[in-house]
């Protein structure tokens, strides 16, 4: 067995064990209303079971990062499938450091999906070992986007606290104006995540099924003017094709054997059908699962988690929101701006280069030293503060997933299609 | 004006009721912590920012400069400014920016890549965004406001830090979010000496006044902010000093192999000596990117001399002296620096470039050889000697082509048809000589029709011909090498700036002011704590203190719930 592969695995493990971790935080908050015990001894039982076998998981996404590593020969976070595991880990790691501080296990129940999300989204990517191009041979790459990561992932633990208090505080039995429009935000948080899952379920769906569709789509090159064809390979079931193509072969699915349309004009890049069907698909089974959710549960999600959540002190959820955007923020400030100058510079000459990437991450910063100047104002604390933890939270996985899907530039170097 | 009457009375209200004169705009007396304006004094908690001292933007009648100094010291503009800036990069993001090509013109790319939506992009300026005018006064407005937000508040807030008073207001304790109250049964002077000793193991600088006491610590977290923004300034400093001229150079160069190139504006010349590029085999690539052609380069390296010119450096009819200075080899991510010069592999190229050719003067008809001349395809002389016959360079072009009027024009400064058109003198020719176009490669000569030129230029019969005899009087260099060439004087500024607010990040975001009061009036201990960040940490070392002195409480009841619980 060699290093990759024992590496492989120990994700494959890392992964399970973060699903029982989840598995056990529900039965630590739910188990309580059920059964007749002592709820403060079966919450502390089970939340202690639960955070351990946590960090067994963590033990063992530790244990891939490492071995793979060592069986590569760089540091595994060179591509989508490598950075996007590493990052599920340092949330992990943020999570932890917040626990130590403030000993609250309940906001594993938070975070555990959150890091197991972003490891199914990792494994949607190539996972095999690519070799470094000359830009990106340098100790630098680990550096930067390690310390850049962890930065995000504190961020992401500000996102779940303030996420949770949002959950925690939101008044469901009101029915005013501004209350409506809170609960309305809130449940498109929450329907959101359905449509990540959503999109991971349907990739894996398809993939089980082996699905296929090939598209020949004509490609001019802005430079020569010379036209060529491009082969699009589908892997779930066009619902739209690219733009100006043919079809080569699909696999007809439910009776659909042709796309139903086709991609606008302004998507006429090589992959940019292809991108927009999966976004169709993510909204589709997104919708289907969230519908399923509300004729379970009769009512909206956040209304359901809410009770979970109920022997949380606000305040305290508040704070540690706040926390940890407080510690990520200097984290982030080096690893994301000061040490990706600092390459740049080493690399390509200047420090700065205004790449898409680059100034995503100037937003990202702008954007939580908005936040950080914010909270110095009276009545920015609580409720205002989460909303921001949220949007920021967005503005980090854009940063992350958004730029190199939808921008590209100097950033886009690996299987991100 | 109008306000004149109403800072009449702000100034009358200042005096708290201990005596002391505070300024206008204070919110919490300066020495006591009484509050003192109606709002203040509504608070169920009181609001610490600042410890409540005036600003100096806080004048009475304010000026023009004052009304500049007071837009500028609001964090509520600076807020909008980072908003304003944060939407105006993205803006730029939307398509890539024209500095991200080295020559395309905006005008035409960006409608015929993204149609009218990518050409209203570029009328609308977005197309430059990060050097337009308002990306640069908004930075600028940014750095005035950094300043001006930070001297407004840094300088009371040091004062009013350093001359802190011990005994307290009442009102100003129970309204602190961390409070506690409850009976001592001991002297309240001797139980102030007995805390005293348990205060101080937590890290705190503790004074006492009779049955009063003041814990601090970690005090320098508050200048954290103010570092980190001294720290922007002088790296906003640094970047607009890189526009000034002469600090900073940045240019792409292609050197072939083999010949040393002037660096322009600069003494120096850089020779590849030779270049070398490896790529990945097919068994190091994943099985994704195997048979499909994919080529991937594994590491390529320019092995540079610098050299350094010390005469005939602008006299282009002499050899320049050159001196090495320094070897270096090439590398993406291992630059070649010099005394702040620096070089950066940027690209390549392996196709081989003609260097200098050595044709020889030769008659035509009787195909005698008069003499050979060399001839530098870059970088020609005037004057060539080939036997008794004098050739005078007349005309040169690098990339030959005919112009809409058929006349002869140079199509771009690329080597790619280089053309010679010489004027010939010697034995046997008319007095001004005979004019000769000389094509070095030999597709040129066929495609340019040489021959048929020549002819018509001597007037009907072609006399002579140059003409390259071996592969060794051709030079070729095999391949060439793309660098970038920099210098940024500012740089040290801009690490200078990024490590002094990193410092101050440091200072601001991981240690934490507290600070601890109390008094016992009466037997009963009224405590009240502050700290800027983490409540949590300060309401367990009170209540660890507490508990050392025989006071059990609860870390959370010691939240003051006035009002805010609902």
């Amino acid at each position: 067995m060699t290093l990759v592969e024992i590496s492989s695995d120990a994700f494959i493990a890392a992964f399970f064990l973060y699903c029982a971790s989840f598995f056990m935080y529900t039965i630590a908050v739910m188990g309580r209303r059920f059964r007749k015990r002592d709820p403060e001894a079966h919450l502390a039982k089970w939340g202690k079971i639960a955070f351990i076998t946590g960090v067994l998981g963590l033990v063992g996404h530790l244990i891939y990062f490492f071995t793979r590593w060592a069986g590569a020969g760089h540091v595994p976070v060179s591509n989508m499938y490598e950075f996007m595991s590493f990052m599920a880990l340092a949330i992990m790691i943020a999570f932890l450091i917040l626990y130590f501080i403030y000993k609250k296990s309940l906001l594993g129940l938070f975070a555990l999906p959150l890091t197991i999300l972003i490891m199914a989204y990792a494994a949607v990517f190539p996972q095999e070992v690519q070799p470094l191009i000359p830009s990106l041979q340098s100790y630098w790459l680990g550096i930067h986007v390690t310390l850049a990561a962890l930065g995000d992932a504190f961020f992401a633990v500000g996102f779940i606290a303030g996420l949770m208090h949002l959950l925690r505080t939101v008044d469901f039995s009101q029915s005013g104006k501004s209350s409506r429009r809170e609960q309305r935000w809130l449940e498109l948080c929450m329907f959101l995540i359905v449509v990540l899952i959503g999109f991971i379920v349907s990739v894996y769906s398809f993939r089980a099924g082996g699905y296929e569709a090939v598209f020949n789509q004509p490609q001019v090159d802005p430079e020569t003017e010379t036209s060529t064809i491009v082969r699009v390979e589908y892997s779930m079931p066009p619902l739209v094709a690219p733009y100006n193509s043919e079809t080569e072969s699909m696999t007809s699915f439910l009776g659909m054997k042709s796309p139903l349309f086709e991609a606008p004009s302004w998507m006429e890049g090589v992959n940019a059908g292809r991108k927009f069907n999966t976004v169709l698909w993510s909204v589709l089974s997104g919708a289907i699962l969230y519908g399923l959710f509300r004729l379970i549960l009769r009512k909206p999600i956040a209304l359901f988690i809410q009770p979970a959540l109920k022997r949380l002190n606000p305040d305290d959820l508040d704070e540690i929101s706040y926390r940890a955007i407080a510690i990520g923020f200097p984290v982030f400030t080096l690893g994301g701006l000061i040490f990706a100058m600092i390459w740049a510079e080493i690399a390509w000459g200047r420090f700065w280069g205004w790449d898409p990437k680059e100034v995503w991450a100037l937003i990202t910063w702008l954007f939580y030293s908005v936040y950080l100047h914010f909270r110095l104002s009276r009545g920015w604390q609580g409720k205002y503060s989460s909303w921001l933890s949220v949007i920021g939270f967005i503005v980090v996985m854009f940063t992350l997933v958004g730029v190199n899907l939808i921008i590209a530039g100097l950033h886009s170097y690996a299987g991100t299609d | 004006m109008s306000q004149g009457p109403k800072s009449q009375s702000l100034i009358q209200n200042t005096k708290c009721e201990c005596g002391h004169q505070n300024p206008v705009g204070t919110v919490l007396c300066e020495a006591c912590g009484k509050p003192l304006t109606e709002e203040a004094e509504a608070q169920p908690i009181l609001e610490m920012r600042y410890d409540g001292v005036a600003r100096r933007s806080q004048k009475a009648n304010p000026g023009l400069i004052d009304r500049v100094w007071n837009f500028f010291s609001s964090v509520k503009v600076a807020i909008y400014l980072i908003l304003i800036t944060l939407i105006g990069s993205s803006l730029g993001t939307i398509f890539p920016q024209e500095s991200t090509f080295l020559n395309i013109d905006g005008s035409v790319y960006y409608k015929q890549e993204y149609g009218t939506i990518g050409h209203i992009y570029y009328l609308l300026g977005l197309s430059n965004t990060y050097t337009s005018w308002w990306f640069v006064l908004l930075l600028i407005m940014i750095g005035a406001s950094l300043v001006i937000c930070s001297l407004d508040r840094v300088l009371p807030l040091y004062k009013a830090l350093s001359r802190q008073r011990i005994p307290k207001h009442m009102s100003f304790l129970t309204r602190q979010k961390v409070v506690y109250q409850g009976a001592v049964e001991e002297d309240g002077a001797a139980w102030v000496e007995r805390v005293k000793p348990v205060i101080r193991k937590k890290g705190y600088r503790v004074r006492t006044d009779g049955g009063t006491l003041l814990a601090e610590k970690q005090r320098f977290s508050r200048w954290g902010p103010y570092i980190l923004h001294i720290g922007l300034i002088v790296f906003l400093l640094a970047v607009l000093a890189r526009n000034l001229p002469g600090l900073h150079m940045d240019e792409h160069m292609a050197f072939p192999e083999g010949e040393p190139v002037h660096i322009k504006n600069t003494s120096y010349y850089l020779m590849n000596d030779g270049f070398e590029v490896e790529f990945y085999t097919e068994d190091d690539l994943p099985n994704e990117f195997k048979g499909r052609g994919k080529v991937l380069p594994k590491r390529f390296e320019t092995q540079a001399i610098l050299y350094r010119c010390d005469a005939n450096c602008d006299n282009p009819a002499a050899e320049p002296e050159l001196v090495e200075v320094t070897r270096h080899n090439i590398e993406v991510n291992k630059p070649l620096n010099y005394e702040g010069l620096k070089a950066y592999q940027f690209d390549y190229d392996l196709t081989p470039i003609l260097r200098s050719v050595s044709p020889v003067l030769i008659n035509r008809k009787t195909g005698e050889e008069y003499g050979k001349i060399e001839l530098s395809i870059g970088d020609p002389v005037k004057e060539y000697e080939a036997g008794e016959y004098r050739l005078t360079l007349r005309e040169y072009y690098q990339d030959f082509g005919l112009g809409d009027n058929g006349e002869p024009v140079n199509l771009s400064s690329r080597p790619n048809a280089p053309a010679y058109l010489f004027q010939i003198e010697g034995p046997d020719l008319p007095g001004e000589g005979i004019r000769y176009f000389y094509f070095p490669k030999q597709v040129d000569k066929e495609r340019f029709q040489q021959d048929a030129i020549n002819a018509q230029l001597a007037g009907g019969e072609v006399l002579f011909d140059l003409d390259v005899q071996g592969m060794e009087d051709v030079d070729f260099a095999a391949s060439t090498t793309y660098l970038n060439i920099r210098v940024d004087k500012a740089m040290p500024f801009i690490w200078v700036g990024a490590f002094i607010g990193m410092v101050g990040l440091v200072m601001g975001f991981y240690f934490h002011h507290r600070r601890i009061w109390l008094r016992i009036d009466e037997g009963t201990l009224t405590l009240g704590a502050h700290t800027n960040k983490n409540w949590f940490g300060l309401r367990r070392e009170v209540s660890a203190i507490l508990k050392q002195m025989g006071i059990d409480v609860d870390e959370k009841s010691l939240d003051n719930n006035r009002g805010s619980q609902s």
